[in-house]
């Protein structure tokens, strides 16, 4: 015997496709929402991270491995008086070594003997984010002046990833945006080639006084009811994915991602099964009232 | 679920009522006549006459093109989605094709016009089983549409239109597919249902039928209607039972 609840249904490929479309669909959207927001936190705490300094380097060894000795602390004299007075600076430091240990201690660790190590001496700019100092300019002065100094490319490179980054959430967006259409195109043509199923189902209760309301909220209803478990298990299925990449991310550099979510962006992740849902709920709605105003 | 409107005195009345299907030329032409309450009618004519035409036209599955209609006492043409819905739910239709659904059981179909309308299931169960042993397919209850032979299958279709008891009852051929005992029994349903006040149309060819139960016909022929009242040849217990009710009413 039929589930009394489910008299109006005939056994269709709803039951079994479209659950397993949405658990798909839900997946993938999910990852690339959830990838979404780790780039754009991370762009987020580059461009923090850059806006306020910048680092010059003074090598302590020449291009032949040998120390440089009296050269590098006249090169510093030199690179701190030209910093101080070029405009968009506000000051201009030298890194003592425990600034350095700290700095290196991503890379090096924290108990490193930064004097045994052939690094360069570092002066740390800290520039008005206001006026914005020309780097181009200022990394050509710099070096007219004190040829071995480099202006460290780090916030130029930042530049052009944050640039890139803000092209790849586009794109994300874009392939968001491409999902959901396919997802709610798909979602059309299960509904419409389930109901081609259903049509004499509907077409007699219809006769029978059914009332266009209530069999349009039956069928929505129970598409609603499949396209829900079946997001509900993409969704649940994409957590532990989300997390194994954190781990990942996190193994590979501890800084370079914030891979931690917002109440309100994993409210916004939860929204994906629910909306999901959702569309299948409004095209099944739409579809069955479009097929009812066949009749009188 | 038999309330009329207590302005009009018919169930249905059709008033110069026409139908063209597109593209062919009108099925039926200028049709007047009037369904008393608690009539009984046979509606005959060839294949062909627009019988299944004009029982659509009663249960509001198409418009006339011509004419108006008033079902209950209401102008259907009027009528909104949900108006067209509450009338229809006081039709019970027998199919000339059946229309069962084919993944439910007997039970399941015969229940439908029951749980369409919310009853509870003890209550269902209850009246379903009765329709069924009545019908005579007590033992087919599990049995799915597909595995019924054609006259199982049309008293399941009967069964379904009559499980609610509904103020109109339309039947199309509802005994082409069994036997004349078999076909006699089924209007014997009808007739039960007609003393408890519902109005019958009954589409039919079978002459024996139609002799022995001596009801007025509506009958079709060149694509209009003439009424035919029982004949007098006839003192069936039935053509009395009409009698009675012509004073009556
Ligand atoms: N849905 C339809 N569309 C077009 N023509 C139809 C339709 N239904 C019936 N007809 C035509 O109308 C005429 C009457 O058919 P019908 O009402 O089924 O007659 P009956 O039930 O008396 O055999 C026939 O010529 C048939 O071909
Ligand atoms: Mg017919």
């Amino acid at each position: 015997m039929a589930k009394k609840s489910e008299f109006l249904f005939s056994k269709s490929s709803t039951r079994f496709f479209l659950p397993w479309m949405c658990a798909l669909m839900v997946f993938i959207a999910t990852l690339i929402s959830a990838g979404g927001i780790v780039i754009s936190h991370s762009l987020a705490s580059w461009q923090r991270g850059v806006s306020s300094s910048l680092t010059v380097q003074i090598p302590t060894y020449d291009s032949q491995g040998l120390p440089r000795g009296d050269a590098v602390s006249q090169d510093l004299e030199q690179a701190l008086t030209l910093l101080r007075t070029a405009p968009g600076v506000l000051g201009a430091t030298i890194l003592n070594n425990a600034e350095m240990a700290e700095l290196m201690s991503p890379w090096l660790g924290t108990d490193a003997a930064i004097n045994e190590l052939p690094l360069p001496k570092l002066i740390d700019v800290s520039i008005d984010t206001a006026t914005k100092p020309m780097l181009e300019r200022l990394k050509s002065e710099l070096n007219d002046v004190v040829p071995s100094a480099v202006l460290d490319s780090h916030r130029i490179w930042l530049d052009d990833l944050i640039t890139l980054s803000n092209g790849i959430l586009n794109l994300i967006a874009f392939v968001l945006l491409m999902l959901l259409t396919t997802v709610a195109i798909t979602v059309i043509y299960t509904t419409k080639s389930s109901l081609s199923i259903q049509q004499s189902i509907i077409s007699l209760v219809h006769m029978m006084g059914a009332k266009d309301l209530y069999i349009t909220l039956k069928y929505s209803m129970y598409s609603f009811k499949y396209a829900f478990w079946g997001s509900f298990i993409g969704f649940v299925l994409a957590i532990p994915v989300m997390l194994g990449l954190v781990v990942f991310l996190k193994s590979v550099s501890t800084f370079m991602f914030q891979a931690s979510l917002t109440h309100l962006e994993w409210l916004a992740l939860i929204s994906i099964p629910v909306g999901m849902a959702a569309l299948a709920f409004c095209t099944t709605f739409y579809t069955v009232q479009r097929y009812l105003k066949k009749f009188l | 679920m038999m309330e009329q409107n207590k302005l009009s005195p018919f169930i249905a009345e059709f008033n110069g009522v026409s139908l063209r299907y597109p593209g062919s030329p009108e099925v039926l032409k200028d049709i007047h006549f009037a369904l008393t309450p608690g009539s009984f009618h046979f509606m005959t004519g060839e294949s062909g006459a627009g019988k299944t035409s004009l029982l659509s036209l009663l249960y509001l599955h198409h418009e006339p093109t011509r004419g108006r209609i008033r079902l209950f006492g209401q102008a259907t043409d009027t009528l909104s989605r949900s108006a067209k819905a509450q009338i229809r739910r006081q039709i019970g239709v027998v199919f000339q094709d059946f229309r069962l659904l084919e993944h439910l059981n007997a039970f399941d179909n015969v229940a439908l016009p029951l749980r369409l309308c919310g009853e509870k299931e003890s209550d269902i169960r209850k009246h379903v089983s009765e329709m069924l042993t009545w019908v005579g397919l007590e033992k087919q209850m599990k049995a799915f549409p597909n595995a019924l032979s054609g006259g199982e299958q049309q008293r399941i279709a009967i069964a379904r239109a009559v499980i609610h008891k509904p103020a109109l009852l339309l039947a199309d051929e509802p005994t082409g597919n069994v036997d004349d005992a078999m076909a006699k029994r089924l209007l014997y349903l009808f007739l039960e249902l007609n003393k408890l006040g519902t109005t019958v149309v009954v589409a039919t060819h079978n002459e024996g039928l139609i002799k022995s139960f001596n009801f007025p016909q509506l009958h079709l022929a060149n694509n209009h209607l003439k009424i035919i009242p029982p004949s007098e040849k006839y003192s069936d217990m039935t053509a009395k039972l009409f009698k009675r009710e012509v004073k009556n009413g």
